[in-house]
């Protein structure tokens, strides 16, 4: 019955995406309000028939549905509750139809709130919107359906007698649920991680997020509306999406570092760029869009990268599910590649068209030239070619070269993570440097004087800061150049707040507090836009430290015995085997670890055995200063071997994270102050 | 009284000749070192990702780095934990095939499938080093005719593959 239910809401629901586009597509043509209302509201009702279905699986997973082969193959009788759950995106199928959710429901709030305010672009918007999403729900429904179940022919021979339908069979029986119990697969140990549990949903978040902006970027092309009226409707939405995405791949560096254990969080693998690449163009917009607001300058540079980003999006999800791609990530070649190969072809030509068409008639011309080469335009100009420099590096490396050579060579050509280092060290320090210099330009034009000028506080106090570290010894000339550029750009954002707050502390007389707290709620993006830069500083300096001076060494110890690695102790105290509640052995080693003499914790590597495979997790000692991280690699009670690294400032790259958000959280927080204050003063003046 | 006027000035302020100049070279550097960023990178660190068959028949290939991609044979990995030293051996895959799994699997039962052994020196043993998983190897293969392997990437894709249950007819129905 589930099965049925959750098929039922499924096709509904891809029904209902088809009628909204074709509708509101209609209703443009006709100029007819009542078309385009019965397409808004198709559109709204495919948010709760999408969650049905998605609901319908959950309650398949959590109750052990085994006949439904989605359930079979990524849950069994010993997966813990909560894995249960999250198992709903832990295959191809049942992460296609999350995927779904997430874009209808992104959809619902976008028509919810820009219904009355942007109704000229709305139609062509819903349109973009609901075609995506139907693409999405019809690979749900023809090729990943998640609601297959497993079914027995008794008349047919014995190599066809089991089945993987949808729909029920002619004559068919269903399997006995112990039988199917005791076979089902479990998930992947790699993916019991409380990483994974939260990566995905927030790489998806991210990912479909952008459709928003893409949707009414397209509508504002077909509608001709091109005023800001675009910008302004998806500037929210794509801040959204950006933190999302941010996040998502933060906790994948996480969940990388956690569980593969080779003590680092990016390895420059195909199918992690292919995640970063949206983030990069998706990062220039959000800065070139400034520069449209301000100046109505760069319109079709802008349109171009949000068609950009969503084609990254597309063209990501594509190599991540196609397995075209020689990944680590990438599994079974899948029958949605073509299909999403063609999609994504579609909308990319749609709307580079679109653009082109607009763009030949003049109707994108910007509304002021670049006048000066120090102004912040320029700057934020020079940003976007480092960030669309940095894609165009990591897009060559994972999918440039490998595709070229192959069709014209005959042989794959590719680029291993030391290559990938050398295209984007120079374009980060310059991403840096700039993140430094470009808030403090002004817009129009600035003088050199007057930008040197502003520039000396945060400069003396990045020589002062560069001194010390000299001073303190620490490394090579070139790690001590790279903490410069990158703490040069927290210190200018540090330097902007505190202009700020000074001068309505001076002019204003407010005090300190409330001085900084009214320039944050007077210009949330602008201020929070540089809690994301100083976010950014602290994940350079976190990714500095922990890849230039990480330290990584093999030792076998005795029971009792100790080793000293720089100023830690590690003494081998146990090893024991013990099982988990779900059955597996776990074989733990238990480890003193020392600084300068003295106990600071006690930590237990193990290696947990999976039917299938050994898992090994890492047991760490995690302070701000640096991460000692030890991993046990094999052995037995009297004497085992342990791999040991000492990362310096890695947690700074989680913390830098959590900065960044905060920062995006401020810029994109609506304005609710004023309104209620608004509405204070009448209740005062009514009195 | 100053006007203030809302509207798109008709003819946007030109910008000066030298400042055009001045943006005009910039964005010529600029480019221009990007792309020399990209040429000698990818000249430098460029591999041919090719399958052991290839390795072992062309003799251009010895002592260059090359990828390679192979099915690792699960009797023959030895792990040295004093000394971080990992050997096993692969078996060439053929480039072309429909299923990972079944070539994987395959290959390692061609009895006269070209091998290769396989040398990966101060590495953790990985989880996934076992039977019928794909290595993907860079390194290159030295003149003792063993592939030294600086990078290790692996593969199980028979682990988590959804397959169909077996036996699944083989017991009567319940009902």
């Amino acid at each position: 019955m589930l099965a049925e239910i959750g098929l039922a809401s499924l096709a509904l629901a891809l029904l209902l995406a088809l009628y909204a586009a074709a509708v509101c597509l209609l209703g443009i043509r006709a100029g007819s309000e009542t078309l385009l209302r019965s397409g808004r509201n198709a559109a709204l009702l495919t948010f709760p028939a999408t969650l049905l279905a998605t609901a319908t699986l959950v309650v398949a997973l959590m109750t052990e549905q085994y006949q439904m082969s989605y359930v079979w193959s990524v849950t069994d009788p010993q997966t813990p509750a909560v894995y249960r759950f999250t198992a709903l995106w832990g295959s191809q199928r049942g992460s296609l139809l999350f995927w779904s959710l997430l874009l209808s429901l992104f959809t619902f709030g976008a028509i919810s709130l820009s219904w009355r305010t942007e109704g000229r672009l709305m139609p062509c918007a819903i349109a973009t919107m609901m075609a995506t999403l139907a693409f999405f729900l019809g690979l749900s429904l023809l090729l990943e359906n998640p609601f297959e179940r497993w079914w027995i022919l008794p008349d047919m021979p014995e190599s066809r007698q089991v089945v993987e339908t949808a729909l029920i069979p002619p004559g068919a029986i269903a399997p006995s649920m112990e039988n199917l119990a005791a076979s089902a697969t479990g998930l992947n140990p790699l993916l019991r991680h409380f990483g994974m549990i939260i990566h995905p949903p927030m790489l998806y978040l991210g990912f479909v997020g952008f459709t928003i902006p893409f949707a009414f970027a397209l509508a504002a092309l077909a509608s001709g509306d091109l005023s800001t009226g675009w910008i302004k409707a998806t500037r929210r939405w794509t801040l959204i999406a950006w933190v999302f995405l941010s996040l998502g791949l933060i906790l994948g560096g996480r969940w990388a570092y956690d569980v593969l254990g080779w003590g680092g969080y990016w390895g420059w693998d195909p199918v992690e760029n292919a995640a970063f690449l949206p983030w990069l163009v998706g990062t220039a917009f959000i800065h070139s869009v400034m520069i449209q607001e301000k100046r109505g300058m760069l319109k079709t540079w802008n349109m171009a990268l949000v068609v950009a980003t969503f084609s990254a999006v597309m063209f990501g999800t594509f190599a991540t599910r196609s397995g075209v791609i020689e990944s680590v990530h990438s599994f079974a070649r899948s029958e949605v590649g073509f299909p999403m190969l063609a999609f994504w072809a579609f909308m990319t030509l749609i709307a580079l068209t679109l653009l082109l068409w607009r763009w030949q008639r003049g109707e994108l011309r910007g509304e002021h030239q670049f006048a000066n080469i120090l102004s912040r335009e320029t700057m934020f100009v020079l940003n976007n070619v480092i960030f669309i420099a940095l894609f165009a590096a990591i897009f060559w490396g994972s999918f440039g070269l490998p595709i070229i050579s192959e069709l014209f060579m005959g042989v794959e050509v590719t680029i291993g993570p030391a290559t990938f280092e050398f295209f984007v060290v120079p374009l980060f320090v310059a991403m840096y440097i700039l993140m430094g210099i470009a808030p403090l330009s002004a817009w129009g034009s600035t003088s050199a004087r007057r930008l040197g000028k502003a520039i000396i506080m945060p400069f003396s106090l990045t020589i002062l800061s560069v001194l010390l570290l000299m001073l303190a010894g620490t490394g090579a000339p070139v790690s001590i150049f790279g903490y410069g550029v990158v703490l040069f750009a927290g210190y200018v954002a540090l330097f902007e707040i505190y202009r700020g707050a000074r001068a309505r502390h001076r002019g204003l007389n407010e005090s300190w507090m409330r001085a900084v707290t009214a320039l944050f709620r007077r210009n949330q993006r602008r201020y929070g836009g540089y809690i994301v830069h100083l976010g950014v500083t602290v994940i350079g300096i976190g990714v500095i430290g922990s890849t230039v001076f990480q330290t990584e060494v093999q030792h076998s110890l005795a029971r009792g015995e100790m080793i000293t690695i720089k100023d830690y102790g590690l003494r081998y105290d146990d090893y024991i085997r013990a099982q988990a509640v779900d059955g597996r052995m776990m074989n733990i080693a238990e480890l003193t670890v020392l600084r300068n003499g003295a106990q600071v914790a006690r930590i237990r590597p193990r290696v947990d055995d999976y039917p299938d495979m050994p898992m090994t997790i890492a047991g760490a000692h995690s302070t701000l200063e640096n991460d000692f991280y030890v991993l046990l690699i094999g052995g037995n009670r009297e004497r085992a071997t342990f791999r040991i690294y000492i990362n310096p400032l890695v947690n700074l790259v989680w913390w830098g994270g959590i900065v960044l958000i905060i920062g995006t959280v401020i810029a994109a927080y609506p304005k609710v102050v004023p309104a209620r204050r608004v509405r204070k003063r009448e209740a005062e003046s009514a009195r | 009284m100053a006007e203030i006027s809302w509207a798109k000035p008709k003819h946007p302020r030109k910008a000066k000749r030298s400042e055009r100049l001045k943006f005009l070279i910039g964005g010529g550097l600029i480019l221009a070192s990007v792309v020399y960023l990209l040429v000698s990178g990818t000249l430098q660190g460029a591999r041919y990702f090719i399958t052991v068959d290839d390795l072992l028949k062309d003799g251009a290939y010895q002592g260059k780095t090359v990828r390679i991609s192979g099915a690792v044979d699960g009797e023959s990995i030895e792990y040295d934990s004093e000394n971080a030293i990992i050997r096993f051996e692969i078996v060439n895959i053929p480039g072309e095939f429909d299923d990972l799994a079944s070539a994987l699997h395959a290959a390692l039962a061609d009895s006269a499938a070209s091998r290769l052994s396989i040398l990966v020196e101060d590495e953790a043993i990985p989880d996934l080093l076992q039977h019928e998983a794909q290595a993907i190897l860079t390194g290159a293969l030295e003149p003792d005719g063993i592939f030294h392997a600086s990078e290790l990437l692996l593969k199980c894709p028979s682990r988590f593959e959804e397959t169909s249950p077996e036996g699944l007819s083989a017991i009567p129905e319940h009902n």
